[in-house]
């Protein structure tokens, strides 16, 4: 508390790792939220999760701390709320019957779009159809429209259904009126989305990021594109769609087009002055990037354009005929570009804006016919736009078998995308259970921590039991190195280490593996094994599959066998959707088993360009920056099980390697204090027998110890360190709320 | 004055760390369990050990004494199932000698122990493998008949999964024919962490809360969610053993009679015979075995021949019980109140007030710098009299009245006697049970 407290004096960037289950979100909250209504500037809170349901969890938190606040007999103005994507929000009864995101987009464009609702007034007799809740939100006065209150997202979408507002747009406009606003990362990340989203906010916003773990990785794909075959021909269709509608527009309504020229002459800026329900396709570069400059003569008539974004679709299709992997960097990709087609860089940058200015002078609807051109003209605004920390990757073949070529456009340096946001805002906070080791953050992501820090845990019982296995009951060393992962031994011992952990562990057990690729083929020699057969007379065996539906079945009933007594095991895998954002609390997971170390596939080339890349720039090593991926994934894996301080369960990390003292130091501190000496060097059989002991004394029961401060002890405390008087009235709050 | 001492402390406390350490490198892992033993020791100022160990010793013996002893309602005619886990996990050896063995063993105790506080309970046993369950007793008086049936090895062969929602149902479907006066319970012993159930538990449960049975369970691996969940529901108690002797403990917790809920004790006056006991020369068939024997008991109400009480009678199924029986679960309603450990400041009597065995006195030793701690001398709240931990000990487990209050009222005197006779009785019953 005291460290993010400095943090927003100073109103520099932090970087904390607290341990998960130990009420991360919520000191976070009361701490921000205090010091918002403490100072009369009111700097906005802006919290970035990860998921939906992180999002809400995060707005039931603050529900439930502005509560606590308000019993304190604090009667504040606050709003906060959630935003989210229209999918979650809608409740126009046709348009939110749609299962895609983009569908549904787009027949929501279909109804509020500027232009069709010009059309309603201008032709009254025509039937069109328009949104009754964006037209009551359009009537009534901004600053009455929400009133203050924390809303979920749940609620929001109540509200509107009452007042008959559009509650997406409505969250929209409210941003700027909010004092907290929950949304994703994206939202803030990704250009694309942030120009529409988030360009209002002001420079004194204090911006959280949870789960921040990936966020390297989240700011590396809001950068990059790849493109596939039914891509390019799917805009190629587009394109000539377009030109048709081009050739119609011109025999009805010529000025229209002349308009669009003459704005596009003057320069840009104009352009963008339209309606917040205009703006579809975004742009994918960075606002400081965008030249202020007049569109390029050579694109700027419509079907100049159109052939210019011809010949460049033709040329991308004629690259992706190669035979071999070719790897190079924007600029060669554009010198090649040139000398073939004679298309400049220049006129590159902009399609993505022309495209966008395109689409809205021939008031396009259904945009999500469109989204492949969409995607080409962004790849080209991109690749013209930057040259160092990219690479082009084309593939011909997907596991150099199947031919498939795929035109990866990847960014290398996570420092591009995220660096608006640190040169924007003065304080950002990134959290997580699982930084460690904190230094690589701030080197990748390329800024200066005003506090770093990562704290342990303090238990009232040792609630979980980190194991390191690394050899069988035979003594056979285990490991999922590449050239010992098929070998019978160590398969068979990997069963023995699930058969054994069934017998005596309660309830669900969690098992990853590094890859699917892996899982299949080690379930399958089980099968061959008869440890399947073993396993299965303990617990009911669910997998995890690349497919989300199958997989949601699979937890479905995972949990409901946990439940019910029968017990179960899930085996998934290390990076897939299980290890990220489910928890698996008390009974639906009492021991997580990583079966090897998560090493990501160091075959594939983009991860190889990634990594050349930060040798060359940041000085990391290749191994390094491998073991800290593997590192946080597997503490991400294995932090799912404790969620709280009554919850406990068992950590086994079965692989030889994890006994190393280089893989060990990168886990997280929390994790790391409990791991024992003993602990790191274990047999199968050995680790059994702690864990029944563990399990044994775990099962007893508890009495909450008090690990909460009192007002005497803060005062006290307070004394001592000759703090901030705010400071003191927050922590209480804290504490007391946590009671 | 204080702080070098805390430095010294704290040196000392590095040094050991730092050797535990290195023992720790050298040592096995199996060793791991026995390494902060000797932290619970302490010297005290003599260098002397024996204080400390006769503290813990004396908190051992006292551990289960410490009871609970408001005077609340308790169901003293309880009917409870005991259900014991057949299945493959019960061959562990991870309790000596096995699971299985241990359990049985403990199970015969319980039995006794169960019938000897709570002579007018009815008593069953349900075991569960394979998936099905099976009931070895019914509901019955008689402990020998539930020994009997544990005893025969044909009923207790081990095979595949236990089934709690089969066993909770069965046992469910034989109590909820008990009247509503006794009190409904299952204790349940379970080694496996699986269960194999046909249906909807959850069904099950809500059923046997509706029907008022309390189900207890004693875990002999680890937490298992659902059993936790059926005994918070049903308002029993879950507990998961650590070793062989916290197994007995917890099951022997079992055994006084639990507090009645407000909603089941809708008093009634229950009907009991109190049969007269009959020693003959020449044997006679009894009533209830069909087998000769030349003493026993006569209904109170049809003269049928009953060979043991307390029991039904199988012609009248009138409750036959003797006074002595009621007497003994009579303690569990009025239990006498825990007494309270006598520092050394306030330790002025010479004797234990029931033995009259000498207590350690001041003049022996320089007194203990701190007067806080016990002096082995424990104090009754109602006579402010002083007994030694062992009369401590067998007033709580085996008399059930203070001698000091006792002596103190004459009015009680009387009732000492009754008591006492009662007591008497009953264990010359006791032993002929064993003999038998």
């Amino acid at each position: 508390m005291i460290d993010l407290k400095k943090a927003l004096d100073a109103g520099g960037h932090c970087l904390l790792e607290m341990p998960s289950g130990t009420g991360k979100t919520v000191s976070l909250l009361s701490l921000i939220v205090s010091y918002q209504m403490f100072y009369p500037e009111k700097r906005k809170l802006i919290y970035c999760s990860r998921t939906v349901p992180e999002i809400e969890k995060v707005l039931a938190e603050l529900q439930n701390l502005m509560k606590y606040r308000k019993s304190r007999g604090l009667n504040e103005q606050f709003l906060g709320f959630g935003l989210t994507s229209r999918k979650n929000l809608c409740v126009h009864s046709e348009v939110s019957q749609e299962k895609w995101g983009k569908v549904l987009d787009a027949k929501c464009r279909n109804l509020t779009a500027s232009w069709i609702r010009e059309k309603v007034d201008l032709y009254p007799r025509e039937e069109v159809s328009l949104c009754d809740f964006y037209e009551q939100l359009d009537k009534a006065d901004t600053k009455e429209l929400l009133p203050d209150g924390i809303y979920t997202i749940e609620e929001l979408r109540d509200y509107g259904k009452e007042n008959d507002y559009c509650p997406y747009y409505l969250s929209r406009r409210m941003i700027h009126l909010a004092n907290a606003v929950v949304y994703s990362y994206h939202y803030l990340l990704d250009p694309k989305v942030a120009e529409l989203v988030s360009k209002e906010l002001s420079k004194d916003c204090i911006v959280v990021f949870d789960e921040a773990h990936n966020i390297d990785n989240v700011c590396i794909e809001s950068l990059s594109i790849d493109l596939t075959k039914p891509n390019l021909d799917a805009s190629a269709r587009s394109i000539t769609e377009l030109s048709k509608k081009i050739e119609k527009i011109k025999e009805r309504d010529k000025e229209k087009l002349d308009e669009e020229y003459t704005k596009l002459v003057e320069g840009l800026k104009v352009a963008s002055q339209s309606r917040d329900e205009d703006i579809f396709m975004a742009n994918p570069v960075l606002p400081d990037d965008i030249l202020k400059e007049a569109v390029p003569g050579n694109i700027r008539k419509a079907e100049h354009f159109v052939t210019f974004m011809r010949r460049f679709i033709e040329y991308l299709k004629t690259r992706m005929r190669a035979q071999h992997v070719v790897a190079e960097s924007p600029i060669s990709f554009l010198q090649h570009c040139r000398e073939v087609t004679y298309i400049e860089r220049k006129p590159l940058r902009f399609c993505s804006q022309r495209l966008i200015s395109l689409v809205r002078t021939l008031e396009l609807t259904n945009l999500d016919e469109y989204y492949a051109l969409h995607k080409v003209a962004a790849f080209a605004t991109l690749v013209a736009t930057y040259e160092t920390g990219f690479r082009l990757i084309l593939e011909p073949f997907e596991n150099d078998v199947v031919p498939n070529p795929i035109f990866h456009y990847t960014c290398l340096d996570a420092s591009i995308a995220i660096k608006p946001v640190f040169e924007r805002f003065k304080t950002v906070v990134i959290t997580s259970g699982t930084l460690s080791p904190l230094d690589m953050y701030p080197k990748m992501l390329s800024f200066t921590a005003a506090v770093q820090e990562s704290y342990s845990m303090t238990l009232t019982r040792n609630c979980f039991l980190p194991l390191i296995v690394t050899r069988g009951s035979d003594q056979v060393a285990i490991s999922s190195k590449f050239e010992v992962r098929n070998d019978p031994a160590v398969v068979r011992n990997f069963g023995q280490i699930l058969v054994e952990f069934s017998k005596i562990v309660p309830d669900g057990i969690v098992a990853f593996f590094p890859s699917y690729l892996y899982m299949e083929s080690i379930v399958s020699m089980w099968h061959d094994m008869g440890i399947l057969n073993e396993a299965w007379k303990h617990k009911l065996i669910f997998m995890e599959t690349p497919d989300a539906a199958e997989t949601s079945l699979a937890l479905m009933n995972y949990r409901k066998a946990c439940d019910n007594g029968r017990g179960a095991i899930l085996l998934s895998v290390a990076r897939g959707k299980v290890s990220e954002g489910i928890d698996f609390d008390h009974n639906y997971g009492r021991a997580v088993i990583m079966f090897g170390v998560p090493y990501q596939y160091t075959e594939s080339r983009i991860l190889k360009a990634r990594l050349e890349f930060l040798r060359e720039k940041h000085k990391i090593r290749e191994s390094d920056f491998l073991t800290f991926d593997a590192m946080r994934h597997a503490a991400q894996c294995v932090g799912r099980v404790i969620r709280g301080k009554t919850d406990y369960g068992l950590m086994i990390f079965a692989d030889k390697r994890f006994g190393r003292m280089d893989k060990r130091s990168k886990l997280p501190k929390w994790i790391n204090q409990y791991i024992t000496e003993t602990a790191i060097n274990l047999s199968t059989d050995m680790a059994l027998v702690i864990a029944k002991k563990f399990l044994r004394s775990m099962a007893q029961p508890f009495e909450h110890g008090i690990s909460l401060w009192s007002l005497e002890d803060i005062e006290s405390k307070y004394h001592n360190n000759d703090q901030n008087v705010a400071k003191n009235g927050f922590t209480n709050r804290r504490v007391s709320l946590k009671d | 004055m204080s702080k070098p001492s805390s430095k010294s402390k704290e040196f000392f406390i590095d040094i050991d760390d730092e050797t535990q350490n290195v023992n720790q490198q050298s040592g096995y892992v199996w060793e791991e369990e026995y390494k902060r033993s000797w932290d619970v020791l302490q010297e005290d100022e003599d260098g002397s050990l024996k204080r400390s160990i006769d503290h813990l010793q004396n908190r051992l013996k006292r551990k289960r004494l410490l009871r609970d002893t408001s005077t609340i309602r308790r169901g003293i005619i309880r009917n409870m199932f005991l259900i014991i886990d057949l299945s493959e996990a019960m061959m562990e050896k991870d309790l000596r000698p096995s699971r299985l063995d241990l359990t049985l063993s403990y199970a015969e105790q319980f039995i006794l122990e169960f019938f000897d506080q709570n002579p007018i309970s009815q008593l069953g046993i349900i075991v569960s493998k394979g998936g099905v369950a099976e009931r070895l007793t019914g509901l019955s008086g008689n402990p020998m008949d539930n020994i009997i049936a544990l005893k025969n090895k044909k009923n207790i062969d081990v095979d595949g999964e236990p089934s709690l929602q089969n066993s909770l149902e069965l046992a469910r479907s034989s109590l909820i024919h008990t009247p509503t006066h006794g009190s409904r319970e299952i204790l349940l012993i379970m080694g496996s962490l699986t269960s194999c159930d046909p249906g909807d538990i959850y069904e099950s449960i809500e059923d046997l809360v509706k029907d008022n049975v309390r189900v207890s369970i004693v875990g002999l691996s680890a937490e298992v969610q659902i059993c936790k969940y059926i005994c918070k529901r049903t308002k029993g108690t879950y507990g998961v053993v650590l070793n062989e002797a916290h197994f007995k403990d917890l099951l022997f917790e079992i055994i006084p009679p639990p507090p009645v809920s407000v909603a089941q004790s809708n008093s009634k006056l229950v009907m009991m015979g109190f049969p007269s006991s009959v020693n003959q020369s020449s044997p006679y068939l009894c009533a209830c075995h069909n087998k000769p024997v030349t003493s026993g008991y006569t209904c109170a109400r049809c003269n049928s021949n009953i060979c043991d009480i307390p029991t039904e009678c199988p012609i009248c199924e009138l409750t036959l019980v003797s006074s002595p029986h009621l007497a003994r679960s009579y303690h569990h309603l009025f239990p006498v109140e825990n007494y309270t450990e006598v520092p050394w400041n306030s330790a002025t009597t010479t004797h234990c007030f029931a033995c009259q065995i000498s207590f350690p006195s001041l003049s022996e030793r320089t007194l203990p710098k701190n007067l806080e701690t016990s002096s082995g001398r424990y104090n009754c709240q109602k006579c402010n009299q002083h007994f030694c931990i062992d009369c401590d000990v067998f007033v709580h487990e085996a008399i059930h009245n203070c001698p000091g209050c006792l002596a103190t009222s004459q009015n009680n005197l009387k009732s000492l006697m009754g008591q006492v006779n009662g007591n008497f009785e009953n264990y010359e019953n006791y032993e002929k049970m064993n003999l038998s």
